[in-house]
This record gives structure tokens, C-alpha cells and sequence, in this order.
């Protein structure tokens, strides 16, 4: 089965007869006289939710579409508002989408029986590459693509920001894991004091790292919860800011159960090496050197 | 300044971690700094190339940003030619064509260009095309090796392809007057360039003289604001942008680079403080007893505040240095991530260095260096000297 598509770039202005206001911009002078009668046979048309409300237009209003600005207009009547499936590939891109039917917009474009594109359903076992081989060898002047292509070729901006993404993570993790490591170093020499009296009081060395070794698990545990709570509110903000700000439901940053799970494994890992090599080289400092008296 | 450096040498690791830390810091807050502007400057500067400050486009799109095309260009043209300030204007046209290669077609983005005023190419060998020059065509070099041909050679260029009499609308041999450089091109792309008629004919939009965009170029001194202004007025039909308000809307776009530029340079200035402020707290707390013996033979308390800021300035301008290197490192690297986005410029970089920008971080890091010091400095200065003594003797 195939069904054809057509594309086209159109001005709107919402009809001044059966109300709303027209836009702030728009350069077509609305259609505001139909005779009685004619709305029935208006070509119906679909608006997309943001341009419904750009429009101020509700279903049952009529829009003047045209081509370019002065051009000649045609009225349509509203028939839906729709919400676009979240396309990440168009979110940055602000622009307001319709639907007509095709042959209502192969008549407002001039060109009859024209048409971008068309989408093939395959029967039930046909190769899709083979089917676009076969298309392409028996005719001229149009690519036969499978879709799972199409799909790949229109991921590759987010292959780029995903790549991206990753590059900058690896800093972070990098720049975390010094931190880290500093951290953990001061805080087991802050314990030097307490180190040395306990082995000067007879305290093993193996009780003392054990001791340290623990007290930096502790610090570790705590301070991934606080970060991963951190994490889970800032993504919550992100969310919330960016689908404001495109107007749109896609979700822009999620916490998946394998991105917790690397990160408190990151930190606790870090944490204890970092307190371990800390604990070991405190334990093997004599307890006079520790006490400042060495 | 010397009494700094040997405090931060008595502790080798612990200061060698924390000028790791305040390098990779730096380095992330480096990138991010030339992240944030330096796409816009990057973009900015390719729009201007060519010194056309102005482009006129169908209304409601930017540039090649939809398959909209203006018709009337001769008209508009001699419109946007009457303000006197305008000192040139270019139209061009973009489109889909194919050329013939043995049995095969190759397809080929083709422009139409007025050679004596256009900002879309800069010619990199042979001849460029002369103005009415409806024989011969420039080629990319990417297009140059995807049809097999060199300066000097004729190739077959078919426009308007029809599926349904497998023939071309129309075809027409050309010249290869010179090899260019494209300049919106991404990388690889094929493309060719002819005078704008020849291109009207290929893409069949010759009857109504259809063109994609026009260039303006402003006399030296005009007002370029009141200039749009007026072409504008005089152009209703168009959409009439200053490169100014082009890098605005480009802005925009990407909203989400310069915002995660901003949120990764802040977090990596906070863990700089973070960092210098704890290693230099407990080292004060480590030397208590050194600075209250100090205060105790006369040393004020001004010159302790000062020794402290002074340590970690040091540590931080240190780590800093550090960072710069390593920043213009990850910056190459990231960059060359980025500009494989699809239908990129070729010419646009996302990490462009600007003096401003890298003085700004450079004054940024001083201050968080300074800042991260306050406390600790505070601490040592407040430091009881009698307890303090009494407490080191026992």
C-alpha cells in the first residue's frame, strides 16, 4: 500500500468571519466574506496545537492559506487541533505544522498529482531493502529508501549530541574522581592526631585502617545518596525548564536505573580507593611523625 | 609569594591532587566559556566573509532554511538597489540537480549566483565565472570527484527529473570554469554553481524568476539598522534580516549549548572553590599553632589574611595554567564531535577563542581563587593565640 505525501511551506491568517484575531505578523488580509453555504465545502484542515494558539483558533474557524505574502488566498475550515508525536529533530526549530488533505493541498500549491514523497507498506515477509533495490533499478528520477535508513540517517544528530554528551561526562567523571580523591586524602589526614594516640595506646595498625577505611565508606554512602538526590531534582528542573521552553513533551533528561547504578558504583569505588590509599598511608607513618613530634 | 609556594610544597600529594583538580576544573570551564559564544562568533563570521551585512529571504523562513523561494527577484532586486545606501545585492538560488556520470546520474546541490555579487564561494582554482556567462559551471571538489571531471571538461547537468517519461526536463552541457570552495557546504558536499538564469532553467523556476535568498551589501558609514528598516517597508513581501538578527534566531537554536555551557562552567567554578577552600581550611587548621606563634612575635593580622589568599591564589593560578592546556586540548576534541553534525557548514566551529571570552574566564578563576581563600583566611585571623599556644604545647 502506499500512501503519498506532500509538503509545503503556507501562510495562514484566521478568517475574520467566524472569529479570533488574526496574527501579529501576517501580511495576507483574512478571508473574511464567504457567502452563506460555502463553509460545508471548504477543504477541512487540521492545526497543530501551538499554531491553534498562536492563531487563537478553535475548531469550526476558518483560516485564509496562501503561498506567499499577497498571494492569492484560499479559506479552510478547521476541523482538529492536533499534538505532533514529540520529534527531537524539530524541537529547536519552532515551526507550526498543518494538515491538509493531499489533493486539498496539491490544488493550493498549483501542482496537481505532484508529491514529495511517498510511504510504502510491504506485504508481510518482503526484504524492504530488497523492494528499494528493485524500485530503484525500474525507475528514474526518485531514491527508494527503506525506512529503517531514513530512522538511521535522521539519528545522526543525536549520535553527535549523544557523542558529545559522552565526551563531556568523561571530563566531569575525571574532574569528580580528583575531587574525590583530595577530599578523602584531607579528611583521613585531618584524623593524623587520633591515628597516633591510638597507636601509641597499642591500637593495630590493621584496627586503625579498618577504622579509617570505614569512616571513608561511610562518607562515600552518604555523599553518593545526597548526589544522586541532587541528580534526580536537577533532571526533575530540566525537564520542567526545557519542556517549557520548546513547548513540548519530550523528555530531555532521564535517570535510568543503569545511569544510578554506575554513578553510586563510580563514587563508592572512587571514595574507598581514595580512603584506602589515604588510611594505608597514615597507618604507615610512625605514631611520633603523626603526633608532630617526629 | 615564596612563603606560599614552600607551604604548598610540604605537602606534595595533596597539593599535586588539588592542582590536578583545579586543572581539569579550568579545563572544563575553559571549554565551556568557548563553547557559549563561540559558535554564534563562528556563524557570525561566516555570514560576513564576504561583507554582505544583510539577507532577504521568503517571508517567515531564514535562508536555505525551507525550499520557500522568492519570485520577481529581477524586481526586488532593482527595489532593494534603489535605497542608497545599498551598495550591492546578490540573489542566489539553491536546488536539487542531478549530472550524468557514464550510465549513472550523480545528484548535486547546485546554486545560481550573480559571480559580480555573491557571498556563497570563494574560487580555489581555475577561472571564476563571468557575469552572464551561461557556458560554464564551478564545481566543489567533492563534486569535482563525484562526476569525474576537471577544469576545463563539459559535463551534463539535468534538472527536474520526471519518474513517470524517465527524462530529464531539462539538460545542459557546461564548461568547468574553476574548482570553489562552497561556503555553507557541509563537509563532502556535492555542489556546483552556474549564473543564476542557467540555475532558474535547471530548477524550472525561470518563468518566474524565482530565487532563494538575496545578499545586501551596506555602504561604509549607513546606518545598517534604518537600512533594514527601509527595505523592509519597501520589500512587505520578504523577510529582511541584519547578520545580527540571523545570529539571534541562530542563537536560539541552539539554546541548549549555550545553557549547558553555562551550567557546566558554573558547576566547575563551584568545585574549584570547593576544592581550593578545603584544602586550604585544614591546612590553616594544620597550622595553627605556626600562625599563632607568628601573631604572638608581632606578625599582624593582616599579612597572615594575606599569606593565605596568596597560597590560594598560587593554587589556583597554577592549576590554571595547567587547565588552558588541557582545555584547548578537549576543546579540538570536542569540536571535531560536534561539527559532524548532519548539513553543518563545514566553516562553522562551535570552540572559537576570543580574547573577551578567555579574559573573562582568566578574571573569573582570579576571583574564584580569591574567594575560595576568604574563609580560610578568616579562620587564621581569628585565631586565639594564647589558647592556640597553650593547646600545640600540650
Amino acid at each position: 500500500m502506499m500512501k503519498p505525501a506532500g509538503i509545503a511551506a503556507l501562510l495562514l491568517v484566521l478568517g475574520g468571519a467566524q472569529g479570533g484575531s488574526p496574527p501579529e505578523a501576517g501580511p495576507v488580509p483574512p478571508d473574511g466574506s464567504l457567502p452563506p453555504g460555502t463553509r460545508a465545502s471548504l477543504p477541512p484542515i487540521a492545526l497543530e496545537r501551538r499554531l491553534a494558539r498562536r492563531l487563537q483558533a478553535t475548531v469550526g474557524d476558518t483560516v485564509a492559506l496562501s503561498l506567499e505574502p499577497g498571494g492569492p488566498a484560499r479559506a479552510a475550515l478547521v476541523v482538529a487541533v492536533y499534538e505532533p508525536p514529540s520529534d527531537p529533530a524539530r524541537v529547536a526549530r519552532r515551526e507550526y505544522g498543518l494538515r491538509l488533505h493531499l489533493p486539498d493541498l496539491a490544488a493550493l500549491l498549483g501542482a496537481e498529482d505532484r508529491v514529495d514523497r511517498f510511504a510504502v507498506a510491504l506485504r508481510e515477509g518482503v526484504a524492504p531493502e530488497s523492494a528499494a533495490a528493485r524500485f530503484n533499478r525500474i525507475a528514474f528520477g526518485f531514491r527508494a529508501v527503506p525506512s529503517v535508513a531514513i530512522a538511521n540517517q535522521a539519528s545522526q544528530t543525536f549520535v553527535v549530541v549523544s557523542r558529545f554528551h559522552d565526551a563531556i561526562a568523561v571530563i566531569s567523571v575525571v574532574a569528580s574522581a580528583v575531587f574525590l580523591l583530595c577530599i578523602m586524602l584531607l579528611k583521613v589526614e585531618e584524623r593524623r592526631h587520633d591515628a597516633a594516640l591510638m597507636r601509641l595506646i597499642g591500637v593495630r595498625r590493621r584496627t586503625i585502617f579498618g577504622a579509617l577505611l570505614l569512616e571513608a565508606v561511610l562518607v562515600a554512602a552518604v555523599g553518593s545518596g545526597l548526589g544522586l538526590g541532587l541528580a534526580l531534582l536537577a533532571s526533575v528542573a530540566t525537564n520542567a525548564y526545557y519542556q517549557r521552553f520548546f513547548d513540548t513533551s519530550l523528555v530531555f533528561s532521564l535517570v535510568t536505573p543503569g545511569v544510578v547504578a554506575f554513578s553510586v558504583a563510580l563514587s563508592l569505588g572512587l571514595g574507598v580507593a581514595a580512603g584506602a590509599l589515604a588510611a594505608w598511608r597514615l597507618v604507615r607513618t610512625r605514631p611520633v611523625v603523626l603526633w608532630g613530634r617526629g | 609569594m615564596p612563603a606560599a609556594l614552600r607551604n604548598l610544597r610540604r605537602h606534595p600529594m595533596r597539593s599535586g591532587l588539588a592542582l590536578a583538580g583545579v586543572a581539569v576544573t579550568t579545563a572544563m570551564l575553559l571549554d565551556m566559556v568557548l563553547l557559549s559564544r563561540g559558535i554564534e562568533r563562528s556563524f557570525e563570521r561566516l555570514l560576513l566573509g564576504r561583507g554582505y551585512q544583510i539577507r532577504v529571504s521568503p517571508k517567515g523562513t531564514l535562508p536555505f532554511d525551507t525550499e520557500a523561494t522568492l519570485a520577481g527577484a529581477t524586481a526586488l532586486r532593482r527595489t532593494l538597489e534603489s535605497d542608497p545606501a545599498v551598495e550591492a545585492v546578490g540573489p542566489f538560488l539553491g536546488t536539487s540537480l542531478h549530472a550524468r556520470r557514464g550510465d549513472s546520474l550523480v545528484t548535486l546541490f547546485g546554486y545560481g549566483i550573480d559571480p559580480a555579487a555573491q557571498a556563497l564561494y570563494q574560487l580555489e582554482e581555475g577561472a571564476d565565472l563571468a557575469p552572464g556567462d551561461t557556458a560554464g559551471v564551478l564545481l566543489s571538489r567533492p563534486a569535482a570527484q563525484a562526476i569525474g571531471a576537471g577544469i576545463g571538461d563539459t559535463v551534463s547537468l539535468l534538472g527536474r527529473l520526471d519518474p513517470q517519461t524517465a527524462s530529464a526536463a531539462v539538460e545542459r552541457r557546461l564548461v568547468v570554469r574553476g574548482l570553489a570552495r562552497w561556503l555553507y557546504d557541509y563537509r563532502g558536499q556535492p555542489s556546483v554553481g552556474t549564473v543564476l538564469a542557467v540555475m532558474q532553467d535547471l530548477a524550472w523556476q525561470r518563468a518566474e524568476d524565482r530565487v532563494s535568498a538575496m545578499v545586501v551589501r551596506v555602504r561604509e558609514g549607513a546606518d545598517l539598522e534604518a537600512v533594514v528598516e527601509r527595505l523592509r517597508a519597501a520589500a512587505p513581501r520578504a523577510e529582511v534580516n541584519s547578520v545580527g538578527e540571523l545570529v539571534a534566531h541562530f542563537r536560539q537554536r541552539l539554546a541548549y549549548f549555550r545553557q549547558l555551557s553555562s551550567i557546566l562552567g558554573t558547576i566547575s567554578l563551584g568545585v574549584t572553590v570547593l576544592l581550593v577552600a578545603t584544602l586550604m581550611t585544614i591546612t590553616v587548621n594544620e597550622r595553627l599553632g605556626e600562625i599563632a606563634t607568628l601573631r604572638a612575635i608581632g606578625i599582624g593580622r593582616g599579612t597572615i589574611v594575606r599569606g593565605v589568599l596568596a597560597e590560594s591564589l598560587v593554587l589556583t593560578v597554577a592549576g590554571g595554567g595547567l587547565g588552558v592546556g588541557l582545555g584547548s586540548v578537549t576543546a579540538r576534541y570536542l569540536d571535531q564531535i560536534l561539527t559532524a553534525f548532519p548539513g553543518l557548514p563545514a566553516a562553522i566551529s562551535f570552540f572559537v577563542p576570543e580574547p573577551r571570552s578567555l579574559a573573562l574566564a582568566a578574571g573569573t578563576l582570579l576571583a574564584t581563587g580569591v574567594l575560595a581563600g576568604v574563609y580560610p583566611a578568616v579562620l587564621a585571623a581569628r585565631a586565639p593565640i594564647a589558647a592556640t599556644l597553650r593547646a600545640e604545647a600540650t
